[in-house]
C-alpha cells in the first residue's frame, strides 16, 4: 500500500482497473497535486517558475483542463517534497496515462481552444445539467441542426470546415451511447422550440429526435414553457458538470461568442445549482414536456 | 416507463400546510439526509447544520446511513417475501442509490411505486431521476403528508387499493408535532388499504438519544433548520402501528431489523423502526 498526502491516505483507491478516462485522471491527479502544494506551503506562482510555466497553468494544471508532462509531474513533486519512490513512480505513471491523445485532437484545427477542456469534463462527468435558453443541447442535436447552426455563427468559414464542426458535435453523442453514459438533465426554455433552425423539415425532424432521446432512461428532457413568466434562469444558459467523486469538484461552463468561463468555486457553482433545481421546479414534468414538443411539432 | 403526469397544480389548500419554501439558506430535511448519506445535493447552510450535529451527536452520520439499508431491506422483504407489488413512498427525500422503485423492481420489475413528498427540490429531482423500469411504474405526488385526502386519491390513479400496498414512512413521522396528531394521520392512510398491506416506519427515537446530546440537537435544528424533528419514545412509536401485527423482529433500532449477515458498518443508531402487517 501506498501512503501519501497531507491525510496519510491512499491515493487514487479508485483506480484500481486504471480503466478510468483520461480528463477524470487528470482531475484526480490535479487534484492531489494541488494538496501536495498547499501542504507544502508552495505558492502556485513558485510552482509555476518551476515548471517553466505561468500561475495560470498551475491552477489549469490543478483543475485537469491541461495535460501534464512527466518530466514536469517528476519536478512538482520533488518542489512539493515527495520523496517516497512508490508514490512518485504511480503520479509520474499516471501523468502519462492521463495524456493519452483524445478523441478530438485530430479536430484541434477547428476547436476553439477554449472549448477543449469542456470535451474532456464532459466526457468525464456522472452527471450533466444544463439549461439552454438558444439551441436545443449539442448532445442532442441532429445533424441537419447541427450544420445549421454551425454555419450561423461561422458565414466566412469554408464549408469542409463547418463539416468538421459538425462531426465533432456529432461524435460528442456518442457519450449517450455509452455502457456507462452521464446522467443528462436538460431543461429548455420553449425559445429553443420555436425558433425555426434550418426551416421546417429540420425542426421537425429535430422535435421528433427530442422526443425519442427523452425515452432514454439516463436522460431527462424539460421545457419552462412561455407560460411560466419570468424564471430563475434570465441569465442565459449554462451547463452543470458534475462528477461522481467527492474530491472532485463540479465545474459550470458558460460560453460567450469568443471563449468561455469554467467556474469550480463551491459557491457558484452551488448558485447555478440552486438555478437550475428551481427552473426544474417550475418547467414542465419530463412526461407533460414530450407530449409539449409533440403539439409544437405539430404546429410546425 | 409510464406516465408521471401533471399531479401538481391540484393539491389542494391544506397540502400547503407547512411547505418549505425553496430556501437554500437555511437547512432543509431532505437535504440533511442527502449530506449525511455522502450526497452533493445540498448547500452550505445544510452542511454547517450537519456538521454542527455530529459534533454533539455523532452518530448521526450512521443512522443516515443505517435508515437507507433499512429502506432497502424492508422494501426488499415486502418485494421478495411478502409479494408486494405496490408501494406508496412518503417522504420521498432526494434520489440517492437505492431507491424504493429501484430496489423493488430488482426483485420484482412490475412493481408500481407511488412517491410523495412536499419539498420542492425533492419534487423536481425525483421526476426528472427517478425513473421507472419499462414494466413497472412510477409517480409522483406533491403533497403534504398532513394531507392524506389528496395523498390517497392521486395515489389511487396507479395504485389499485384492492391490493395489497406496502406504505414506507421513513424519517419523516418525526417532522410532524403532535398537535397534527401523527397517529391519526398514519390511521388515515392505513384506513384505505386492504387486508395484507404493509406500514414501514422508522423515526427518531427520543429514548435512543442522551440528554446532553439531544438537548445539543434540539437547539442547532430550532437554530439554523426548515424543519424541527421531534423524537419519540418507544410506547409513542408503537402507537403508529395499532392495529397491525408487527413483523419480526418487531419494534428494533434500525440497524437490527433483520440485519445483513455481511454488513461491515456497525453502530449504534438514534433510529426506531418496525415493519407492520394490516391483519
Amino acid at each position: 500500500m501506498v501512503t501519501v498526502g497531507p491525510g496519510g491516505e491512499e491515493p487514487f483507491p479508485d483506480l484500481a482497473e486504471s480503466s478510468v478516462d483520461a480528463a477524470v485522471l487528470r482531475m484526480m491527479l490535479g487534484t492531489q497535486l494541488r494538496r501536495f502544494r498547499e501542504a507544502a506551503g508552495v505558492t502556485p506562482e513558485r510552482a509555476g517558475y518551476e515548471i517553466r510555466a505561468s500561475r495560470s497553468k498551475i491552477s489549469r494544471l490543478e483543475n485537469g483542463r491541461v495535460k501534464l508532462k512527466s518530466r514536469d509531474m517528476s519536478d512538482l513533486l520533488t518542489l512539493y517534497g515527495v520523496t517516497d519512490e512508490d508514490v512518485r513512480s504511480k503520479f509520474i505513471a499516471l501523468a502519462g496515462q492521463s495524456s493519452t491523445p483524445d478523441w478530438w485532437a485530430r479536430y484541434s484545427d477547428v476547436l476553439p481552444t477554449w472549448f477543449e477542456p469542456y470535451l474532456g469534463l464532459e466526457a468525464a462527468a456522472a452527471t450533466i445539467r444544463s439549461f439552454e435558453t438558444q439551441f436545443v443541447n449539442g448532445l442532442f442535436q441532429t445533424e441537419d441542426y447541427a450544420r445549421a447552426v454551425t454555419g450561423l455563427g461561422h458565414k466566412t468559414i469554408p464549408g469542409d470546415q463547418i463539416e468538421r464542426r459538425v462531426a465533432v458535435r456529432l461524435q460528442r453523442q456518442d457519450l449517450l451511447r455509452r455502457t456507462d453514459p452521464p446522467r443528462i438533465w436538460s431543461v429548455m426554455d420553449e425559445a429553443v422550440l420555436r425558433r425555426p433552425i434550418g426551416g421546417r423539415a429540420v425542426m421537425r425532424a429535430q422535435f421528433r429526435h427530442l422526443i425519442e432521446a427523452a425515452e432514454v432512461p439516463h436522460v431527462t428532457l424539460q421545457v419552462v414553457p412561455f407560460a411560466t413568466g419570468a424564471h430563475a434562469g434570465e441569465s442565459g444558459s449554462f451547463t452543470v458538470l458534475r462528477f461522481e467523486e467527492r474530491d472532485l469538484p463540479d465545474v459550470v461552463y458558460l460560453e460567450q461568442l469568443t471563449g468561455a468561463t469554467y467556474l469550480d468555486q463551491r459557491p457558484d457553482v452551488e448558485h447555478y445549482l440552486e438555478v437550475a433545481d428551481e427552473l426544474s421546479g417550475a418547467a414542465l414534468t419530463p412526461a407533460e414536456t414530450s407530449q409539449f414538443i409533440a403539439q409544437i411539432a405539430r404546429e410546425t | 416507463m409510464t406516465s408521471d403526469e401533471a399531479l401538481t397544480p391540484d393539491a389542494g389548500p391544506a397540502g400547503k400546510a407547512g411547505r418549505p419554501a425553496f430556501d437554500t439558506s437555511v437547512a432543509n430535511q431532505a437535504r440533511i439526509y442527502d449530506y449525511l448519506l455522502g450526497g452533493k445535493d445540498n448547500y452550505a447552510a445544510d452542511r454547517a447544520a450537519v456538521d454542527a450535529v455530529l459534533k454533539v451527536a455523532p452518530e448521526m452520520g450512521f443512522a443516515a446511513r443505517a435508515n437507507r439499508a433499512f429502506l432497502g431491506r424492508a422494501v426488499r422483504y415486502l418485494a421478495a417475501e411478502a409479494g408486494i407489488r405496490q408501494f406508496l413512498d412518503i417522504g420521498t427525500g432526494i434520489p440517492t442509490a437505492g431507491n424504493t422503485h429501484q430496489v423493488a423492481q430488482a426483485v420484482a420489475p412490475e412493481s408500481r411505486v407511488v412517491y410523495v413528498d412536499y419539498d420542492p427540490i425533492v419534487l423536481a429531482h425525483a421526476r426528472a431521476l427517478l425513473t421507472s423500469h419499462e414494466a413497472g411504474a412510477t409517480e409522483y405526488i406533491d403533497a403534504d403528508l398532513r394531507d392524506t385526502g389528496t395523498i390517497l386519491s392521486q395515489a389511487g390513479r396507479l395504485l389499485d387499493f384492492t391490493q395489497p400496498v406496502a406504505v414506507t414512512m421513513l424519517m419523516i413521522l418525526h417532522v410532524i408535532p403532535d398537535s397534527d396528531g401523527p397517529q391519526a394521520l398514519v390511521a388515515q392512510v392505513m384506513d384505505a388499504m386492504p387486508s395484507g398491506s404493509y406500514l414501514a416506519v422508522s423515526h427518531l427515537g427520543s429514548d435512543l438519544l442522551d440528554q446532553e446530546a439531544r438537548q445539543g440537537f434540539d437547539n442547532i435544528v430550532r437554530r439554523s433548520a426548515q424543519q424541527q424533528y421531534i423524537g419519540r419514545s418507544r410506547a409513542e412509536m408503537m402507537e403508529f402501528f395499532a392495529g397491525l401485527d408487527l413483523v419480526e423482529p418487531g419494534l428494533v433500532r434500525v440497524e437490527e431489523w433483520n440485519p445483513d449477515p455481511d454488513t461491515a458498518e456497525t453502530g449504534r443508531s438514534t433510529l426506531w423502526c418496525a415493519l407492520g402487517r394490516k391483519p
